[in-house]
């Protein structure tokens, strides 16, 4: 308030202003300020713990996963000269090549320069993954067969775990040796991404999945777009209004509604048992997601037909073109963003889906990538899942890497619809 | 009826300007408000009178990228000072809005709001006396008397807007603003509410925004016409229906524009 | 052929009829004098006429077809000589059949029953006679449909009218899946569930207070689904709401009513990243980081009964992935309550956060339950998390810290591994599944009601 008042207060507003200015008052409007900031605090508060779950999950997993897209190799002193090892790289192809290489004893011959380079224990050092990079690397340079060479090898999953300080005392204790005798490096794990499921975590990787969940959201696309847009096209244009019509709209509204996981049980009744589909295969999954994801198109779709503008229509109808022309000329063109900002969103959660595709038999282990749609596949959220009931630390580590892999396909899918949105939305 | 006024002004507006962004909706409007007068803001539609009128109490810092220049005071008081604290502002100075607009809550809830927000009764009897009384001077206690707990919504649109006075005048309030109060009711709630008003008036200063011509002449002591943000004439009400100074004041209520 | 190789060919011909519907009817426009009234359908139409009859015909038929022949090929080769010698109960019978249409179509490479092997060549003949028979019908209708519809075109025939009821048709049939699908899954729970009924009585399954189903073992004491109705209510309906409600409302209120508009853009969408993170990462960070952390505390505390596999961690976990939809919900709710009541709250000197309590969030509150009703319907129905973080024995404690199941967990472990479908085991699935649809289906339909009574209402 004013140090001075300008004039005295008059009649009876001098009641009314004391009545403020007492002291009662005073403390009551200190108070009540006092809870508007604690209330405005709270709010603030309640933001800050939301953002600061997604951060400490987003954090979590890329803590224990970036790790997964490195891995340790060990420096081994290998003598190929009479070895028998031999390979004819210029006819051969790379498969071939590495066949030969395992047939003529390559592994043994790696395990006996592990034990003469490191001792006894040195044998738990290298597994499936040196063989594999040892021999990839002879078939590069098939020269060194005939010499003494140095490969720096992946290491076992303890070790290679315990290189990244989370291991057994033994695996730490070896891998505390082998720094000091700097035998010890890391490179990018380049089998990760291009390799399928296996039991030994060094030489898993997520391309199995990654090619399952691809053919999978194939055929949900397939499905779910064209049957989505066509209804969304038929519910917002021509419907009649009448019982059916009613019935249509109260079944997609509840459909986009029903928990996930009873598709996977009515997929399982009518896709396998009743149809006979072939079973844990990107067809059958892909027509459960398909299910499962067109009333979110169809209910993104009639959002976006309903925003343009009636006008539209009139002008059309108006140089004498037919309702099923309006419709395909002019109305969905200018609807379309709307619509595929739904399909993406719609698909992002089609391909974070795991439920459903439990039931339909996809949580088999798959040592292979797919190759056509009615083989037995994975999809990465469901490699996920398998690895994350595995016990071996080097899984964890994976399982991480693949969910980063994950997050970053659907982060990305959602960026794009944001994008998509903000560019073509228009304002009528 | 008196034409001039023998006391101090309650509320003094000095070289106003209000701008929305970059557009200026107030420009340079100086008037006085006093206690035992009602004042009528006419002009056209868009003329800036109701941006005006929310200046007064300072509503217009609840919309984004409204700026507000110039001296505005209560009894003296600079109501746009940083020390002015503006909850109080709004209980010394009430305001009625152009819809009614009472709280989804019970009749007695919607008057007892601002008295318990502010705590101006200390027991329940205190409240009730409060309650009542507001109700009385809205002229609405002998309707509502045996429903208060009915919603507030439930009543007819010119109870409701009395209700929103009742509302308003039992925080006792200095000055009651009134933003074309009765453009949302038919002939018979109106004549209700220009009844209340006059009976308000010596009580409160009272501010009335109106569109209404017949109403300005019937309901108030002083009028200003606003036209494009600028007051053009402000006076006796007498003087501006019956012997307006300038042109413009008297094509607009001849009724050649506006 | 393949069923893929057989459809490409058929939209081939269907290009090709479109080619030479469109240049014939160009023709016949051409034909007559300009000054003539022009025709009723552009050539396109005409194109998309002949081609629709060249190919709807033909994959109708080969639908049906696909459908009919796996029957006919099973009756082929009972018929057959090598068919004679196989055993007479059914069970048995069909499995050997399937094993041996496995071998035939290349499924498999080796059969488990050795009488399979002898039906292999009969299957691979019936298959293969079918398959050249429906070929040869659809191409014969595919021909047929595009001579027939060729023929009639006619300067003034009115194709476009014909294609866009074939259009209307379509849109038609694609809004009927949605019902369909519906349809599907009352009748596949309905129909599993009856049947299992017919086994363990409904009360006993409703009302029974121990749940452990085992293989063979039909007794119905063991399919009392009480605990895990407990469980799914424990998780979805008390400790995750008690995280999503406070957090979701107060979120909403000061992004809506505090938040300067620029920090609202930013944080509005990162709040909702929360939603679309992957159920299976939430349970995997359940389970592995939440729920040890909450075992330990719980030791720590000296709480009996923690288990690391703890409602606490599965629910809390949930309430943090429902945030969004809760404060989404409240976002739409307190934006519908008109700014009038704002303003007359705020014009009696009303602080914000009084008006926030005393006007705004009673008049919003409708909504909001609605909105809290689809946040526990989908908290209810949510499968990854629990299943990874919630644990599998069926305990009917009050003990958040404890290891209880929920009905999507059972749904899951009845199904997978090793099954029969016949078993009670398994058609319990479906019965819960059915129990979990009705549920779902009404605190959706009860909440949707809520929130537009509450719309409608400020309109």
């Amino acid at each position: 308030m004013n140090n001075a008042p300008a004039s005295p207060p008059v009649g009876a507003a001098a009641s009314v202003e004391s009545r403020w200015a007492s002291p009662e008052m005073r403390a009551r409007i200190r108070r009540r300020y006092g809870a508007e900031r604690r209330f405005k605090a709270v709010g603030l508060i309640a933001v800050l713990m939301s953002v600061g779950f997604l951060a400490f999950l987003l954090g979590t997993m890329a803590w224990s996963g970036l790790s997964g897209f490195s891995q340790t190799r060990v420096a081994l002193p290998v003598d190929f000269r009479g070895s028998g090892l031999s390979i004819d790289a210029s006819s051969m192809t790379k498969a071939e090549a590495m066949a030969a290489l395992n047939q003529q004893g390559l592994g043994d011959l790696l395990q006996l320069s592990a034990t003469s380079a490191y001792g006894a224990q040195g044998e738990s050092y290298f597994g499936t993954a040196a063989k594999e990079s040892a021999a990839a690397a002879i078939y590069d340079d098939p020269s060194m067969l005939q010499r003494q060479v140095e490969l720096a090898l992946p290491a076992t999953s303890p070790i290679d775990v315990a290189a990244k300080g989370e291991g057994d005392a033994a695996s730490e204790a070896a891998v505390a040796r082998l720094e000091a005798a700097g035998k010890l490096s890391s490179g990018l794990d380049t089998t990760f991404l291009s390799s399928a499921d296996a039991t030994d975590p060094t030489v898993a990787g997520i391309w199995g999945a990654l090619k399952g969940s691809l053919l999978t959201m194939l055929v949900t696309l397939a499905l779910a777009f064209p049957v989505g847009v066509l209804a969304a096209v038929y519910l917002e244009e021509y419907a009649p209004k009448n019982r059916l019509t009613d019935i249509i709209e109260v079944s997609i509204n509840n459909l986009a509604a029903v928990p996930s996981i009873i598709f996977g049980l009515l997929a399982l009744a009518l896709f396998i048992n009743a149809f006979g589909l072939c079973q844990g295969s990107p067809l059958v999954g892909g027509l459960t997601l398909a299910l499962m994801t067109m009333p979110v198109i169809v209910i993104a779709g009639r959002n976006a037909i309903k925003a343009v503008p009636p006008s539209i229509r009139d002008a059309a109808l108006g140089v004498g073109a037919s309702r099923v022309q309006v419709v395909f000329h002019h109305v969905l063109p200018l609807a379309l963003p709307g619509i595929l900002t739904g399909t993406i969103i719609g698909m992002a959660r089609a391909l974070g889906e795991t439920a459903p595709l439990l039931l339909v038999g996809m949580r088999a282990f798959v040592g292979g990538t797919p190759d056509g749609l009615c083989s037995s596949a994975t999809v990465l959220p469901m490699q996920i899942f398998l690895w994350s009931d595995e016990v071996d630390r080097g899984f964890v580590e994976n399982t991480s890497t693949a969910i980063i892999v994950l997050l970053i396909v659907l982060l990305s899918m959602n960026a794009a619809a944001i994008i998509l949105r903000n560019r073509f939305e228009k304002r009528w | 009826m008196t034409t001039e006024p023998n006391t101090a002004p309650k509320m003094t507006a000095r070289g106003v300007n209000v701008f929305y962004g970059d557009k200026q909706a107030i420009d340079d409007v100086s008037i006085d408000v006093y206690r035992d007068h009602v004042t009528a803001f006419i002009g056209p539609s868009g003329c800036g009178k109701s941006t005006f009128l929310r200046t007064l109490n300072r509503m217009n810092d609840t919309v984004a990228g409204a700026r507000v220049t110039g001296d505005i005071r209560l009894d003296g008081e600079d109501i746009y000072a940083p020390e002015m604290d503006v909850v109080q502002l709004r209980a010394r100075v009430g305001m009625v809005f152009q819809k009614p607009n009472p709280f989804p809550k019970s009749i007695f809830d919607n008057v007892a709001y601002g008295p318990k927000i502010h705590g101006l009764a200390t027991s329940k009897s205190e409240l009730e006396g409060i309650v009542e009384s507001a109700l009385t001077r809205a002229g609405l206690w002998g309707e509502v008397k045996d429903r208060l707990q009915d919603s507030g919504t439930a009543l007819s649109g010119g109870q409701q807007q009395r209700l929103c006075i009742a509302r308003a005048i039992a925080v006792d309030p200095e000055t009651v603003l009134m933003d074309e109060p009765c453009s949302a009711l038919d002939p018979i709630a109106t004549a209700k509410i220009e009844e209340l008003i006059h009976e308000l008036r010596g009580r409160y200063a009272i501010v009335i925004v109106t569109h209404n011509m017949q109403q300005a002449a019937r309901v108030s002591q002083r009028t200003a016409f606003f036209h494009l943000g600028k007051i053009v004439e402000y006076g006796a009400t007498t003087d501006i229906f019956t012997n307006p100074r300038e042109e413009r004041t008297k094509d607009y209520i001849t009724g050649r524009y506006g | 052929m393949s069923g893929l190789a057989i459809v490409l060919m058929l939209f081939g011909l269907g290009l090709i009829a479109w080619l030479s519907g469109r240049a014939r009817a160009a023709q016949l426009e051409r034909v007559t004098p300009a000054a003539a009234v022009r025709p009723h359908s552009r050539p396109q139409y005409h194109g998309w006429y002949v081609a629709l009859w060249t190919i709807l015909p033909a994959l109708a038929f080969l639908s049906v077809w696909s459908a009919l022949s796996p029957g006919l090929a099973v009756q082929a080769v009972l018929a057959d000589p090598a068919a004679a010698s196989l055993p007479d109960n059914e069970f048995v019978r069909s499995a050997i059949i399937g094993e041996a249409r496995q071998l035939a179509t290349g499924q498999i490479a080796q059969g488990f029953n050795p009488q399979s092997a002898a039906l292999v060549e009969p299957f691979r003949t019936a298959i293969s006679r079918y398959s050249t028979i429906g070929v040869v019908i659809a191409l014969i209708l595919a021909f047929a449909g595009a001579a027939w519809s060729f023929t009639r075109l006619k300067r003034d025939f009115r194709a476009r009218t014909r294609v866009e009821r074939v259009v209307m048709l379509l849109l038609l049939a694609a809004s009927l899946v949605a019902i369909l699908t519906t349809f599907g899954i009352v009748f596949s729970l309905l129909f599993e569930s009856i049947r299992f009924f017919d086994r363990v009585p409904v009360t006993d399954f409703l009302f029974g207070t121990h749940w452990s189903p085992v293989s063979g073992n039909e007794d119905p004491d063991l399919f009392g689904a009480i605990p895990l109705f407990w469980g799914t209510i424990l998780i979805g309906a008390v400790i995750a709401m008690i995280v999503a409600i406070p957090l979701g409302l107060m979120t909403a209120i000061y992004l809506t009513q505090y938040a300067p508009a620029r920090v609202r853009s930013w944080l509005k969408p990162t709040i909702e990243v929360l939603a679309g993170v992957p159920t299976v990462v939430y349970g995997f960070f359940a389970a592995l980081t939440v729920g040890p952390a909450l075992r330990s505390l719980a030791d720590a505390l000296g709480i009996a009964g923690a288990s690391s596999d703890s409602a606490l961690a599965a629910g809390l976990v949930m309430g943090i992935m429902i945030i969004p939809l809760v404060s989404s919900m409240a976002d739409d709710s307190i934006a519908a309550v008109p700014s009038a009541m704002r303003d007359g709250s705020l014009a009696l000197g009303a602080t914000p956060s009084e008006t926030i309590r005393k006007v705004l969030i009673p008049a919003a509150l409708p909504g909001v339950m609605g909105g809290v009703l689809l946040a526990v319907s989908r908290a209810v129905g949510e499968t990854m998390i629990v299943v990874m973080a919630a644990g599998q024995s069926a305990n009917l404690t009050g003990n958040p810290f404890s290891s209880v199941t929920t009905v999507t967990v059972q749904i899951v472990k009845l199904m997978t591994g090793d099954q029969e479908f016949e078993s009670a085991k398994t058609l319990a699935a479906f019965a819960l599944g059915l129990v979990l649809f009705i549920v779902t289906l009404m605190l959706n339909i009860v909440a949707l009601r809520i929130v537009k009574r509450f719309r409608e209402s400020y309109e």
